[in-house]
């Protein structure tokens, strides 16, 4: 008889344990993702390209990519930095910035919204320069820019922090008496060896970026067809009953979040190896 | 190159890491930094590195002046007690890597690198192992590209933080001797920092042997073992019992025995011995000498190993050449001390 390894639990252990995660899942997450094409296609395939290419449906889908491909990138560098000086330099008020990393995870996103309205709104600490100079921020693209940069700053700093800290600096010390400057080093050692950890922190910041509804919601103004992003136009449209035109911009935006999941799968069964640290 | 530090201080924050420490490593040296943990050796070492900076004092390097000098401008190769390989790189990228980041006015050619990299290989005895990562290797194989590494630059001197220190005992011991081969062949100043006398006693030209930040003795392996300097150097040898005694006029007594003192000549009054364990012969219960109860003999070939215990309490290991017949524990004999370094209590 075989001896049962020391974690084995008995079969029906592990049967209800899946299927109780299982049916969690089913329930509150494969249903409502059917139920979005079940309803975009409720009134037939037309409707739901009639409701693609509205104008507005479209504007809001340039918008949303627009303020995504800003913030997304702003935020790389921003993380990459925080992260980096966390994890590899020693100065007074780390802890302090470690925590305000993490603001914007625990403030709602409707104050962060407001936040900003008060700053660069109209009545806003700015907000007479701001018209002297002809610049509007808030209800505006910039105002989206800033509130959705603002929402998703932690994802990268999060991500890349806990793996740099591991990674500790002797690698950079490493190069540094080698000859090798900071840029350099920064280059050839330190971003390489979280590359893994960036991608998947881009991601997640991405889909978020393209999600966002409450401090974006509050900045924008709701301008049809000028400041009115993906997640606002869908929240209109159902909020006027127009249910199919809803669920059809909706079933975009969810497609946009599964091929960033899928692109995510993609490269991580592609590098399997590299991510398990064994090289090939 | 010659190395020297002059009056190095450094502390970080409250701890004081280096109080007032000088040295000097000569041309070809090989130099063992010994201390226990948090004696100062690796902040010493660093700071010769140009990884940390001292808060005062002056380092040299074939005789220039290195202060607000950083470390890329030092080439001064270091190896890392954990290695620090960088994982995403090869072995023979890992190597090359210090002539790959140069400059393009003074970055050898792409053949010249591979050339150089293959004698690096050959020469830490990994010639087949270039394409494979660092994860791949086995520990002694990754030192032994960390060091390949810090040579690739041609570094004007070689430092190594424990350079054996996360190495099982038997890859330990041939990686210790090659590495001294290397010294020898390459004739590189090296100073490397270990808190095994045994590693540093066996492979260095001379001894620093540090505590709390201080330099507490500077000198070759048989000075140190002959006449330690302090009690403190004396206990870190290893091996020595401590047992009390009184001084006068430069003679040691213990327990009745009167012997000539083996360290530098202290005041008169009651004092510290040091006895090592060989340094004994056994009488009979009664006379003078120390008394004490075998609790352990253990027989290997010709010698014998006691464990025994004095009225106190206190345990003293004892070694014999030619042990009598009879050792049992539980026997009860007086311990005759043959010689005894003494110093204040």
């Amino acid at each position: 008889m075989s001896v049962p390894a020391a974690t084995a639990e008995p079969r029906w252990v592990r049967w209800l344990l899946i299927a109780v995660a299982l049916g969690f899942l089913a329930l509150n997450l494969a249903l409502p993702l059917a139920a979005v094409f079940v309803e975009a296609f409720r009134k037939g395939v037309a409707a739901y390209v009639a409701a693609i290419r509205d104008p507005d449906a479209l504007s809001a889908l340039r918008l949303t990519l627009t303020v995504a491909a800003i913030a997304v990138p702003l935020n790389i560098v921003i993380g990459l930095a925080a992260s980096w000086a966390i994890a590899k330099f020693d100065f007074r008020f780390k802890p302090f910035l470690v925590t305000l990393i993490d603001l914007p995870f625990s403030v709602s996103p409707v104050v962060s919204g407001l936040v900003y309205v008060l700053v660069f709104g109209m009545q806003g600490w700015f907000g007479e320069w701001l018209r002297d100079n002809d610049l509007q921020v808030i209800f505006a693209v910039p105002g989206l820019v800033l509130a959705t940069i603002f929402i998703t700053f932690p994802f990268v700093a999060r991500e890349l922090l806990p793996l740099m800290e591991e990674q500790g600096r002797d690698e950079e010390e490493a190069a540094l008496s080698l000859g090798a400057s900071g840029l350099s080093t920064f280059w050839h050692v330190t971003l390489p060896n979280v590359r893994w950890g960036l991608l998947y922190g881009v991601l997640l910041c991405n889909a978020r970026a393209m999600g966002e509804f409450g401090a974006v919601s509050v900045v924008s103004g709701h301008i049809r067809g000028k400041t009115n992003t993906m997640p606002l136009h869908i929240e209109i449209l159902y909020n006027e009953y127009n249910f199919a035109a809803a669920f059809a911009v909706a079933s975009l935006l969810a497609g946009l979040a599964l091929v960033t999941l899928v692109l995510k799968s993609a490269l991580e069964w592609r590098f399997a190896g590299q991510l398990a640290g064994r090289g090939h | 190159m010659s190395v020297t530090a002059t009056g190095v201080i450094k502390t970080f924050g409250d701890y004081t890491a280096l109080s007032n420490v000088s040295l000097e490593a000569r041309e070809g040296e090989f130099l063992a930094l010994l201390g226990p943990s948090g004696s100062g050796k690796t902040t010493l070492l660093r700071i010769l590195a140009g990884l940390e900076f001292p808060d005062a004092g002056q380092i040299l390097i074939g005789g220039e002046d290195m202060a607000g000098r950083p470390a890329r401008d030092r080439r001064v190769g270091f190896v890392f007690q954990q290695y620090a390989l960088f994982r995403h790189m090869t072995v023979a990228d890992n190597i090359g890597f210090g002539l790959t980041v140069r400059p393009r006015g003074s970055r050898p050619a792409t053949r010249e690198i591979a050339r150089r990299v293959a004698e690096l290989l050959e020469l830490v005895q990994l010639p087949d192992l270039g394409r494979r990562y660092p994860a791949q290797l086995s520990g002694g194989q990754r030192q032994r590209v960390a060091l390949a590494r810090a040579l690739a630059v041609e570094p004007r001197i070689l430092l190594l933080d424990e350079p054996f220190g996360a190495l099982d005992a038997k890859v330990r011991k041939d990686l210790r001797r090659w590495l001294r081969e290397v010294h020898d062949r390459t004739g590189l100043t090296s100073i490397f920092v270990t808190h095994d006398q045994d590693e540093a006693l066996d492979l260095a030209d001379r001894v620093v042997v540090m505590d709390h930040g201080c330099i507490e003795q500077i000198d070759t392996p048989e000075a140190l073992w002959d006449r330690p300097a302090s009690a403190f150097v004396c206990d870190f040898l290893g091996g020595a019992n401590r047992v009390a005694a009184i001084a006068s006029d430069g003679i040691i007594d213990v327990g009745g025995i009167r012997l000539p003192n083996h360290a530098p000549a202290l005041q008169d009054g009651p004092v510290t011995g040091f006895i090592r364990p060989h340094e004994f012969s056994l009488a009979a219960p009664g006379s003078p000498g120390i008394p004490v109860t075998i609790r352990r003999c253990l027989r290997t070939g010709a010698q014998a190993a006691l464990e025994t215990e004095t009225h106190d309490g206190a345990i003293i290991e004892v070694t014999l050449s030619e042990p009598p017949a009879g050792l049992v524990p539980g026997l009860t004999q007086v311990l005759v001390p043959t010689a005894i370094r003494a110093y204040p209590v």
